[in-house]
């Protein structure tokens, strides 16, 4: 900035010369530069204004730009991703049944958890909570709410209704959190099948889910797999028939009086489990807790058809006849003695006297055990044993149930001679419905040993073979005769030839030897007998009939009628035609025209 | 200009003051509280309680306080500035002392009949203040280092405090609404290039650091500055806010769904939907129509007190109604930015809109002191 000088003494003399004040000058000078200077500071100023005010603008435009974007776009909801919460949510995969059903799927709720120290009404909110919650404990709420804890949990789950009701309490100290939980839909269905879940690794946010029971468990980790993308678990189970299945058998178990009842239905070619019901069962949405009882096999946790193992009786004279025709040593024909006989000390004996001769067919349609024995002694221990063995029923079933694990037949110490011959007619070895049909599937569905599953699938493993073809088609129509003529002949369904065989065993007095009146009775059956689809085995755990002068208890009064009415209703289901049997054409006219 | 003429110029006095009123701006002003009362009215399900008739009445008590300093003489104002600001200081710290919590921050003093945040009234008293400081500093102080460092303390410890509150909404407003009125005196531009250039400096380093051996901040630190940045990578969580309004904003659509139609806010989808998220409400019910003319409103608002602020030759005022201004547009502007996810979730309330009494008292009577600038500036017979 160049300064002018404020009274150079030159300007001063020249203004005195020309007569003017040079005071005034030099205040207007001042003056001048004044302004000068303020003009300059307020152009600044504006320059600086200008330069606000279009930031201004743009900030505007900016606005007002991004309000019309918003403005045309669609609203949508958001949704759960990626947060480190959210992960353990809708993890667990939906189990289905073979035509996609739903079996097991999950289901978003609410947990109430408190924190007192947020309450406006302490002992209040404990009295309103007990409204709702009749269940819990009064006392001990408001000991919680009014002490110095700062958290507390209160339910783990609540339904809609409840979280409402728990929300018009009002209170800031009752908070929710959410979470999803297992939800069965179908109730007792399957109940022994699918198991359970329960929470485990618990936060405010979510829970996580752990399987307990059932398939729940053995695919426990697959289904939390988050790789498997949301696929669900196709189980090998029909729906139908499961509900159709329990429906009856629940029937038959309360008419008949007995205290538990298993069924299984299973392809005899694959092995896929189509139905299996354990009665009595539960409601996995609410698993009961184990409690300890004298009987395990009383708690309804308990599956009959896969834990139980029972001595199955006569249902066993399969194998032996199996083997026998096998390994050629008789015929459907050929006769055996059926004289009552000691062997080591231990009478066998029948039922009923049949006389000292039958044959083979004739033993198996009566359920002669002098019979079965003697064919077992024919075939000899070593053979016996290693052909049951094949046949699958000295170990466990492999079926994909955690309980299916512990489930091991109950051997004889020794395979005697009396061992080998008692196991013909069933007593001795203890196996469980589950390895009795996959026994039976392997043998008749043409000699092919097959392996249970519960998971459906396109390549089931087959193999190796037990009997041959022959031997498959002739056992068949020999137990066909057992419901035609024999102990099954209530067995009989129009339309789907029943091939089976009772069995009705003593059950075990854990005091030591056998009770007197109470039995295990059981049906095991194929149909239709001609060409075989599906295996059907039903237990009854202490039936009675009760309806003539004395009860009766045994297989054929009691399972069979059982087990026809699940086939007259589930085979329609499953898509079987009835097979008509041909009469003949004679004396039947066409109508003419 | 000579200086005659200069000298015949007259400052409005006595009833003749009602007059210069800038009426414009009076009924802008009410045009936008009207759109407040509402939306409250609205937001409350169609009634007048608990939000609309507060409001109002807090309005009709703003409306005599910018009155009464309207027709009080700016020189009278630029001398109370000093006072004002300590007062305010006071206030803030008497807040820190026995201030009432609310909404997990401390920010009101109950003074009876109503709560007063002492942040609100320090924003315009910092405006005065700065403004009387440049009004007194020679010009060629203006940009020397240390008549500079004056004014930055002076901001920077409310700032310290309010943002202690924490608030971190209120402490922005300060420290933009002080910068402007620094800017517009005249400080030098390299002193703000200097801190705008150190400023993204460190927030360069310290975004650079991470995932390296010499991160500077803790994991969980970034994680919430990226949440805080973008709030739509966490809808349900953080970013709750932001989605419901962009869903209020996106169904109003261009016209809205019409008046008591909304439905984000009337179900309570929104939280704080009276307070900073009413702006969501309106555009939901009027749709995009109805929020642009809000914010037009808005521009004119800043408009004209720029307009006032040219014509004013005395520095004190012309600081003065710029600082108001900006204080005003930087309310308006981050809110609706917050509103529609432009920038991050501050807490800050859309002025004289939002319910809420300090900010509206304080903001008329800020508008009051532009106005007896305006009344009071020298002008031809």
């Amino acid at each position: 900035m160049t300064r002018t000088p404020l009274r150079p003494l030159a300007r001063i003399l020249q203004a005195r010369a020309k007569g003017e004040n040079p005071d005034v000058i030099e205040r207007e000078n001042i003056r001048q530069r004044h302004e000068q200077m303020r003009d300059r500071q307020r152009h600044l100023a504006e320059g600086r204004l200008l330069v606000l005010g279009a930031f201004f603008f743009v900030a505007f435009i900016a606005v007002g730009l991004r309000m019309g974007m918003i403005s045309a776009s669609d609203p949508t909801e958001p949704r759960a991703s990626g947060s480190a919460d959210s992960q353990i949510l809708n993890q667990r995969a939906d189990i289905v049944d073979r035509d996609g059903n739903i079996l097991a799927t999950n289901m978003a709720t609410y947990s109430l958890y408190a924190q007192p120290q947020q309450m406006i009404n302490p002992v209040a909110v404990a009295k309103d909570l007990k409204k709702i919650f009749p269940d819990l404990d009064l006392a001990r709420m408001e000991r919680q709410f009014t002490g110095k804890r700062t958290f507390v949990w209160i339910r783990k789950t609540l339904s809609p209704e409840q979280m409402q009701e728990v929300h018009d309490i009002g209170d800031p100290g009752l908070l929710f959190g959410p979470r999803e939980m297992r939800l069965y839909p179908n109730g007792h269905l399957a109940s022994h099948i699918l198991g359970g879940v329960r929470f485990g690794r618990e936060g405010v946010d979510s829970a996580e889910l752990v399987g307990v029971g059932g398939i729940e468990k053995v695919y426990d980790n697959w289904l939390r797999d988050p790789a498997n993308g949301g696929k669900p678990l196709v189980l090998s189970l029909d729906l139908t028939a499961e509900a159709t299945v329990r429906e009856v058998l629940k029937a038959g178990m309360d008419m008949l009086h007995a205290k538990g009842a298993a069924a299984v239905l299973m392809n005899v070619h694959t092995g896929e489990i189509v139905s299996m019901v354990s009665l009595p069962d539960f409601d996995p949405n609410e698993r009961p807790t184990p409690k300890p009882t004298k009987d395990p096999g009383d708690s309804p946790l308990f599956n009959r058809a896969v834990q139980g193992v029972y001595e199955l009786g006569s249902t066993f004279k399969l194998f032996v006849l199996a083997q026998a025709l096998q390994m050629g040593l008789v015929t459907p024909d050929t006769v055996i003695d059926t004289k009552p006989f000691r062997l080591g000390g231990f009478l066998i004996h029948d039922f009923h006297n049949y006389g000292s001769q039958m044959t083979v067919t004739k033993i198996l349609v009566e359920s002669s055990n002098i019979g079965a024995a003697r064919m077992a002694q024919m075939i000899g221990p070593e053979k016996q044993e290693a052909f049951l063995r094949t046949l699958g029923l000295l170990n466990t079933t492999g079926v994909q149930l955690v309980e299916a694990e512990g489930a091991k037949p109950i051997l004889p110490p020794k395979w005697t001679d009396v061992a080998s011959s008692t196991i013909a007619y069933g007593h001795g070895l203890a196996v469980s419905p589950l390895h009795l049909a996959t026994a039976y599937a392997s043998i008749l569905n043409g000699g092919m040993r097959i392996y249970p599953t519960l998971i459906k699938t396109d390549h089931p493993k087959v193999g190796p073979r037990v009997v041959s073809e022959k031997v498959s088609a002739t056992a068949r129509a020999i137990l066909r005769q057992v419901v035609t003529q024999g102990t099954a002949s209530m067995g009989n369904v129009k339309g789907y030839d029943i091939a089976g065989k009772t069995g009705t065993a003593d059950k075990p007095d854990p005091q030591g030897g056998y009770y007197k009146n109470k039995v295990v009775s059981s049906f095991a059956s194929v149909f239709p007998a001609r060409d075989p689809k599906y295996v059907l085995v039903v237990t009854l755990d202490e039936p009675s009939d009760g309806t003539g002068k004395d009860a009766k208890r045994t297989a054929g009064w009691t399972a069979v009628p059982v087990a026809a009415e699940i086939v007259r209703r589930v085979a329609p289901l499953l898509g079987m035609r009835p097979q008509v049997e041909t009469a003949s054409l004679n004396g039947v006219k066409l109508a003419q025209n | 200009m000579s200086y005659l003429e200069y000298s015949v110029k007259t400052i409005p006095s006595g009833l003749k003051k009602v007059l210069y009123v800038n009426w414009a701006l009076v009924i802008l002003l009410s045009a936008v509280c009207g759109v407040g009362f509402l939306m409250l009215y609205s937001v409350a399900g169609g009634s007048m309680q608990p939000w609309a008739e507060p409001q109002v009445e807090r309005f009709a008590l703003g409306l005599v306080v910018m009155f009464g300093i309207a027709f009080t003489p700016i020189w009278f104002w630029r001398n109370m500035a000093g006072v004002a600001y300590l007062g305010s200081l006071g206030l803030l710290l008497l807040v820190e002392l026995i201030g009432t919590v609310g909404m997990g921050a401390q920010r009101w003093i109950d003074i009876g009949f109503m709560r007063l945040q002492p942040s609100e009234v320090m924003k315009i008293s910092l405006v005065m203040l700065l403004a009387a400081y440049y009004d007194w500093l020679p010009p060629k102080k203006v940009s020397r280092p240390f008549w500079v460092l004056v004014p930055v303390v002076l901001i920077l410890v409310p700032t310290a405090l309010v943002l202690k509150q924490p608030d971190l909404g209120t402490a922005i407003l300060l420290l933009l609404g002080g910068g402007v009125v620094m800017f517009v005196a005249g400080v030098s531009i390299w002193y703000f290039v200097v801190v705008a250039g150190m400023g993204a400096g460190l927030v360069t380093l310290v975004m650079m650091s991470r995932g390296k051996p010499w991160q500077l901040l803790k994991d969980y630190q970034f994680k919430r500055i990226d949440i805080f940045l973008d709030p739509g990578s966490d809808p349900l969580g953080a970013g709750y806010h932001i989605t419901q309004a962009k869903i209020a904003l996106g169904s109003g659509g261009w016209t809205g769904r019409g008046y008591l139609q909304g439905t984000q806010s009337r179900l309570n989808f929104l939280p704080e939907k009276h307070t900073d998220f009413i702006f969501t409400t309106l555009g939901e019910e009027f749709g995009f129509l109805g929020a642009f003319s809000l914010l037009v409103l808005y521009v004119l608002v800043v408009a004209f007190c720029v307009s006032a602020a040219m014509q004013t030759k005395d520095r004190f005022s012309q600081l003065l109604i710029l600082g108001v201004a900006a204080t005003f547009f930087f309310y308006f502007a981050v809110n609706m930015a917050m509103v529609m996810g432009l920038a991050p979730v501050v807490g800050v309330p859309l002025p004289l809109v939002s319910y809420g009494g300090s900010a509206m008292l304080v903001l008329l009577a800020a508008f009051g002191l532009v106005q007896s600038a305006h009344i009071h500036k020298p002008r031809g017979r």
